[in-house]
């Protein structure tokens, strides 16, 4: 029993938070906010010379190999600006179904170039009849020799506005099960629009007649995506435990400093409550997180505890933003105060791989509780 | 991290041992009985005689120190007996020890060499039962207000007044109370603790009808009571901490009593709970049901969401990390998780969890017990609110300045 940080892992976390405070501090999280493609114009390389693209993918692809709870013990102090980007996206999340699903070839193709930064991968899953099941696929890719047509839209795709290359998940035409196609984000009849409002890089992406070669398709490719998601999701969760406490220090902070009525407003206990209604909500995001990260990095079954991961924490960074919100009035909705960003954050990711409401329904199965 | 209690041969090794040595020192007539308050007598002697074997190799208070009759042992080591007994339907003592649970840490941290020698090891043998004497009829959420006196004349305290919600069924030996010992004292400032025996005269124990126990006391406390002191003369080097320091001794018995250390003893009827929805029964089980399904979900996160707080307040307190609000908030969490989830039985399950009758009450009972047991649970140990003021002080919200975790060792 250890629920401390390694010694590698207080390193990462130190150097993670330097970029945060120095690299990353309000006002570039603001711009970024208001232009978010101009991350990739300096910020996106210093992630990759910080090590940091390479973190989750394996030596013999140039990474170096690190374990998850490493890896999110960045992602939390990632969450804690909250930095925007296609780190999770394409150096943990489609590195991972890479190493899952993809051949030889592929992988010794792709893995080291997304390890050094210079590509950046996003997954291309989710369409208009939103859904993270394989049920949800309807996108179809129809075979032409060797090669695929793509033709239809996915849509809420994290990070594709970033991407070089996207994953795209699509049924072939006149076949079953779920494929997995590598496409070039550039390549003639791919669009991609980002969707404005109160959310952050979530994209629509449309192909029209997108010709993808044999190789880079993988066939029957759900159980090892699958697989590949269940994998990373905790790293994911620990970015929204580094957003939960960021926005428990500022509303701890605004309640010390902010006075009404003569006093600062933390003596109210009803001003207490929204706090200590946040500080539960990070603490549960946190514990759920990085045992199901301890599980992954023992080689345990994870299942059950990744569902209730990222239940918790999709819950816990949305309702901890609230009573943020609570506690801040009016200077809270201010957009340079930089609470909103975290707001926005923690509806934009509250679906991702996911939301709650599958979650727990998959941890009906994991408990043995859906009769067979 | 390293979320496993036992992760070392050395540690699969030591579990070994306890369940071998339980299989062979449980008294073989030992019988659980659901509610607290039945155990009789003839039980509880068993269950102390338990604890008097547990004791003679440090296990009854394994993290005191040796030299007390502890057998500190490692934050691991400790969770595994916890562990064991658990797995056996026992709490750690094996019969509610509130007061040596509480007093000996804090005795540990406030008392004279003389205290610790004379009180410590009875307590870690298993040879005393203490129980702890804080509420009064006037003074529960106020603990500071407390009215019973302990006035010196000559080499004793004599002490009158009155406890309320305290002790336990089949007597004790001690009794760790807080009292005035300055009537015009300022406040805070005239306040003492005192091992009581109870054996002395003018000592009057009164049982009450309550719900239920309340969780807090982890092996079921039995009945509580109304305990009135009348000119009862105790010897004055039974005062501990010091006269009129009582209020800062009491930051280490609250941090313990607030969920300090965590408890790793996990709540079984929850599982079991679980385990009887699975259950088909005529080709029909409750889990069958959608709804039924989703809600034992919700259940089974809040249950996890109060093992981890538990376990992170374990470690916390036996490796000697940092502390601040993380104790009131586990009891905050345990409390009104146990309450929600009561009523997702409830729901779930239908008026079945309101009945202990044989042929319709689930689980022996354990679920109307479970009903009674998460309302009353909400007090003892400090009321929800209490919870939440402690936390707000410890984050650095609710006073002027960042209040200091209670110390332990």
């Amino acid at each position: 029993m250890d629920l401390s940080l390694n010694d590698t892992q207080q390193l990462i976390q130190d150097s993670a938070r330097d970029f945060v405070r120095g690299a990353c501090n309000r006002d570039v999280l603001l711009k970024l906010d208001r232009n978010p493609a101009a991350l990739m114009d300096g910020l996106w390389q210093q992630t990759s010379q910080l090590g940091w693209t390479g973190m989750a993918i394996p030596e013999a692809y140039d990474g170096t190999g690190n374990s998850m709870t490493d890896v999110a013990v960045l992602f939390e102090e990632l969450g804690t600006g909250p930095v925007p980007g296609p780190l999770f996206s394409s150096a943990v999340l489609c590195a991972r179904i890479l190493l899952e699903a993809a051949s030889e070839n592929m992988k010794s193709a792709w893995l080291p170039r997304i390890a050094s930064g210079e590509r950046v991968f996003a997954l291309a899953l989710t369409e208009a009849q939103y859904g993270w099941s394989p049920e949800s696929i309807h996108f179809e890719a129809s075979p032409r020799g060797d090669d695929f047509l793509l033709t239809g839209t996915k849509t809420f795709v994290h990070d594709a506005l970033y991407a070089s290359d996207l994953l795209v998940v699509a049924r072939v035409q006149g076949g079953s099960g779920v494929s997995l196609f590598r496409v070039d984000a550039k390549a003639p009849g791919v669009e991609i629009r980002t969707l404005e409002g109160f959310l952050t890089a979530l994209c629509e992406v449309t192909f029209q007649e997108v010709r993808v070669s044999g190789k880079d398709a993988i066939g029957g490719a759900w159980p090892a995506l699958d697989r590949a998601v269940l994998g990373v999701l905790p790293v994911l969760c620990a970015y929204k435990v580094g957003g939960c406490r960021q926005v428990f220090d500022m509303s701890v902070n605004y309640a010390r400093e902010r006075t009404q009525f003569g006093q600062p407003i933390g003596r109210f206990q009803r001003v207490q409550d929204h706090i200590i209604h946040i500080v539960n909500y990070l603490d549960a995001a946190r514990w759920t997180t990085y045992e199901a990260l301890w599980k992954i990095d023992a080689g345990a079954d994870a299942a059950a505890s990744v569902h209730v991961a990222k239940s918790v924490t999709s819950e816990s960074y949305l309702r901890a933003c609230d009573f943020a919100h609570e506690v801040h009035a009016g200077i809270g909705v201010m957009r340079e105060y930089g609470l909103t960003l975290h707001t926005k954050m923690s509806r934009s990711l509250y679906h991702c791989l996911g939301a709650p409401k599958m979650h727990r329904r998959r941890l009906e199965r994991a408990l043995n509780l859906v009769p067979a | 991290m390293n979320f496993a209690i036992e992760d070392s041969p050395e540690q699969s090794g030591f579990r070994a041992e306890v369940r071998e040595f339980l299989a062979h020192d449980v008294p073989k007539n030992l019988e659980h009985s659901i509610d607290p308050c039945d155990m009789s007598y003839e039980q509880y002697q068993l269950r102390r005689e338990l604890g008097r074997r547990l004791g003679a190799r440090g296990w009854l208070y394994p993290s005191m120190p040796r030299e007390y009759g502890g057998g500190d042992l490692s934050a691991e080591m400790v969770a595994i007996l916890h562990d064991e007994m658990s797995r056996i339907g026992l709490g750690l003592p094996p019969y509610y020890d509130g007061g040596g649970r509480m007093a000996a840490p804090t005795i540990l941290v406030w008392g004279t060499p003389e205290h610790k020698k004379r009180f410590l090891p009875p307590i870690c043998r298993g040879e005393v039962r203490t129980w702890q004497l804080l509420s009064e009829p006037g003074a529960g959420s106020d603990l500071a207000g407390i009215k019973t006196t302990a006035i010196r004349d000559g080499d004793v305290y004599v002490v009158n007044g009155q406890k309320m919600f305290v002790g336990s069924s089949h007597g004790a030996d001690y009794s760790w109370t807080i009292v005035v010992t300055d009537p015009r004292g300022e406040r805070h400032k005239n306040l003492s603790w005192l091992m009581i025996p109870m054996n002395l005269p003018g000592i009057t124990v009164t049982p009450i009808d309550l719900l239920a126990t309340g969780g807090e006391g982890g092996s079921g406390s039995g009945v509580k009571n109304a305990i009135f002191f009348d000119n009862v003369r105790v010897p004055a080097e039974h005062l501990v901490g010091g006269e009129n320091n009582g209020w800062k001794v009491a930051t280490t018995h609250l941090e313990v009593e607030h969920g300090g250390m965590g408890r790793l003893a996990d709540r079984r009827v929850i599982y079991d709970f679980m385990e009887m929805c699975r259950e088909r029964r005529d080709g029909y089980a409750i889990a069958d049901d959608p709804d039924a399904r989703a809600e034992l979900v919700e259940l089974y996160i809040e249950a996890e969401i109060t093992r981890l707080f538990a376990m992170r307040n374990h470690w916390l307190a036996h490796t000697g990390q940092p502390r601040s609000y993380e104790g009131a908030q586990y009891s905050l969490r345990r409390k009104l998780s146990g309450l929600d989830i009561s009523e997702k039985m409830l729901r779930i399950a239908g008026p079945c969890v309101l009945t202990k009758d044989k042929r319709w009450g689930p689980l022996k009972g354990a679920i109307e017990y479970f009903q009674r047991d998460a309302i009353t649970a909400l007090h003892p140990g400090a009321t929800t609110d209490i919870q939440r003021v402690v936390m707000a002080r410890r984050i650095g919200i609710g006073g002027r300045e960042k209040e200091k975790a209670g110390t332990l060792r």
